[in-house]
């Protein structure tokens, strides 16, 4: 009896404590950014101690709190579940929850409103934490539509921006389709398991799961953006930089990865929803990385990095390895978030400049997020022995050697050298040769609260990787020989990425501007499908509702069909019929004429 | 026959030739119309109550329904000329054409 439940209910209610303090006057004040930023710190450390419990003994706990109600056969309660996913990832998602909560202090400082700001990011972190613990599939879809509302709030920070609310709007769009899905699973589950416990679920027999689990790969590509609903995430881009690193780049869209964690015991047993995850992970990966090799904002690129490596995670999944796709996830959060937080100090830096044509020479005037986007390059390329080695490196070793898809391998291989690639890009452009901004903007990082909290994420993308990786419980065997070229070749990839886009960089800088070949157009443009959905399917949409309920139904069948047809067709039926001239008097008194003679002929007669 | 039969008889007589002969209002022709109906309407119910008939009592009440409709579809063509020409003077009918 340790205090391992406890601890973990405490740390979660700390997280609402600041939520609860909005009506009294703490939130009217300036303290409240620090305030919650210490609540999330406290959180942290607390929330420690049943993570390094679990890794010292295992122990798991489900803690079911509150019953209900009953619906004829189906209990719905609150019941937490801590097991090694949730428990690995809360600290994870706290600490680096944390280090954006302190950026966004120095970020948002000048904003009327950065109190809400806060009140709106915490509540996202609340909600995401439901998400990862929950035990039924009632309690995470409560937390899957709270990250979405949230996102949805805070992409559209600044709604007086008409981009931001369209893509607020397309955020949410996207989500919703995929949560068709998760909804379809959910009946599915119901139906045919009388039950929304994952523990039931995962005990009972079923002939085929091939249902659900293509639900569950619908909401996952809603949520993660794969290939297909993917759109959103660059437009995502709109929101404050501290809403990119935390929502959209290491805690919400791994929502949909997460979920299919989730259920990787019934993931096991479907050949054919390996197979589609597999393959769609693998296009999603390499669609994006080609994406991401001509865009100009610097945030997009990498939030198309951050679509790629999702991609990489679901290729994971597709692999059967759902435990690396959660370590790709924990080390994944931290040099993501360091990007972009890196990304917003060359942004303020240069008074809001965010396309990577107008930046350069910001190797020397900036030496810390110089050397803090430099190493968060390498830990996502996966250099080896920082973060992303032990996750990333693994993953394709995994993936060389089992039994897959070939086709998916290559795509995922090619990904890596871009990754490599458009990393090269960014570097290439913010740091290297000459300066191209406007000489007047005040370059200055010399603010503690921006250096502490990239320094904190800058030793957790150093060192994160191996203390995770040496102190996790064992789970699958990774696959421990294979011939050299294989070991190798995620390493060759990336330095090939690496040595191409340094070369070509540094030889277009002597060469004409050639128009935009073809090729170029297809990556800068997203691939056109933003272009074509956006436009076609709301066209489509509503001219087959226009057509079948205005045209059709009231035009036709109400107006013509039997009225109007019915009166044309006697008035011109009259007018070809009647050749009268219409001599009433004359035609009336011959007929009394006739009638009179008539009469007298008849009476008269003998 | 009897002088009432004589009698109602001769108010058809008289409605028929009001509704034959007329100058110039459409008006007129209707309003004899209604007389016709009304005196078959007075002899159908004279006779038939008089020769206890009783199988036929429901014929007077149809020929009233009937009369009715008569009388509004006559009153929706006088509405119809009148609305084209202002009046309903059968100088006007001179070209029937819609």
């Amino acid at each position: 009896m340790n205090l391992f439940n406890s601890l973990t209910m405490t740390a979660m209610f700390i997280l609402l404590l600041p939520i609860i303090m909005t009506s009294t006057q703490m939130y009217k004040s300036s303290l409240y950014p620090s305030y919650v930023k210490t609540t999330t710190s406290y959180a942290f450390a607390i929330v420690m101690i049943p993570a390094l419990m679990f890794i010292y003994s295992g122990q798991e706990a489900i803690i079911s709190n509150w019953h209900w109600m009953t619906v004829q056969t189906l209990k719905l309660s609150m019941s937490f579940k801590l097991d090694y996913f949730s428990i690995m990832f809360m600290p994870v998602a706290l600490f680096v929850t944390r280090s954006i909560m302190e950026f966004s202090i120095w970020y948002m400082h000048a904003d009327p409103y950065i109190n809400r700001f806060f009140k709106y990011l915490l509540m996202f972190l609340i909600t995401m934490i439901i998400l990862v613990t929950a035990n039924n599939l009632f309690q995470l879809f409560v937390g899957w539509e709270g990250v979405g509302i949230m996102s949805f709030l805070l992409i559209g920070w600044w709604y007086g921006r008409t981009d931001a609310n369209t893509a607020a709007l397309q955020a949410v769009l996207y989500n919703r389709i995929g949560d068709v899905g998760f909804i379809l699973a959910m009946a599915w589950f119901l139906t045919n398991s009388n039950t929304w416990e994952f523990q039931q679920i995962f005990a009972t027999k079923h002939e085929s799961l091939n249902t659900p689990l293509m639900g569950l790969l619908l909401a996952a590509t809603g949520k993660s953006a794969q290939f297909g609903l993917h759109p959103w995430l660059p437009s995502a881009m709109e929101g404050p930089t501290p809403v990119s690193a935390l929502l959209h780049s290491s805690t919400m869209v791994v929502a949909g990865v997460f979920l299919l964690i989730r259920f990787h015991p019934l993931m096991e047993q479907s050949k054919t929803a390996q197979t589609l995850t597999l393959c769609l992970g693998a296009i999603t990966t390499l669609f994006t990385a080609i994406c991401a090799l001509t865009q100009n904002d610097i945030k997009k690129i990498i939030a198309f990095s951050t679509s790629s490596q999702l991609g990489l995670m679901i290729v994971t999944i597709g692999i059967n390895q759902p435990y690396l796709a959660f370590l790709h996830i924990c080390t994944h959060a931290f040099f993501k978030a360091m990007l972009f937080m890196c990304s917003g100090s060359i942004i303020h830096s240069l008074n809001d400049e965010q396309d990577i044509r107008k930046m350069g020479g910001l190797f020397k005037s900036m030496p810390f997020t110089t050397t803090a986007l430099i190493v968060g390059s390498l830990a996502l390329t996966g250099m080896p022995f920082l973060t992303g080695f032990y996750s990333k490196d693994l993953i394709i070793e995994t993936a060389s050697t089992s039994h897959t898809n070939a086709w998916a391998l290559l795509m995922t291989l090619i990904a890596t050298s871009l990754t490599a690639a458009y990393s090269t890009r960014i570097m290439f452009f913010t740091l290297l040769e000459q300066p191209r901004f406007n000489s007047l903007s005040p370059i200055n990082e010399n603010n503690p609260l921006l250096i502490n909290s990239i320094k904190h994420l800058l030793i957790g993308s150093i060192f994160a990787g191996y203390l995770i990786s040496h102190n996790i419980p064992p789970t699958t065997t990774p696959q421990t020989t294979m011939p050299h070229y294989l070991k190798l070749i995620a390493l060759m990839a990336t330095i090939t990425g690496f040595v191409l886009a340094l070369e070509l960089s540094l030889v277009t800088k002597n060469l004409k501007l050639n128009p935009a070949s073809n090729m170029f157009k297809f990556s800068n443009l997203l691939g056109y499908f933003p272009t074509i959905i956006h436009r076609s399917l709301p066209l489509a949409n509503l001219t087959m509702s226009q057509k079948s309920a205005s045209t059709l139904l009231d035009l036709i069948w109400l107006e013509n069909v039997l009225p109007k047809s019915i009166s044309y067709f006697q008035m011109k039926s009259s007018t070809i019929v009647s050749n009268q001239k219409g001599l009433i008097k004359l035609y009336f008194l011959s007929f009394m004429i006739t009638l009179t003679i008539s009469l007298l002929l008849l009476n008269y007669h003998e | 026959m009897s002088i009432v039969y004589i009698n109602i008889l001769l108010a058809f007589v008289t409605s028929l030739l009001g509704l034959l002969i007329y100058r110039s209002h459409l008006m007129s022709s209707l309003l004899c119309l209604e007389g016709m109906m009304l005196s078959l309407f007075i002899m159908m119910t004279v006779v038939i109550l008089n020769n206890h008939f009783t199988l036929a009592s429901m014929a007077p009440i149809i020929l009233l329904v009937f009369a009715a409709c008569e009388a509004a579809l006559g009153l929706s063509l006088l509405v119809m000329v009148s609305n084209t020409y202002g009046t309903d003077y059968v100088q006007n009918l001179n070209l029937l054409q819609c």
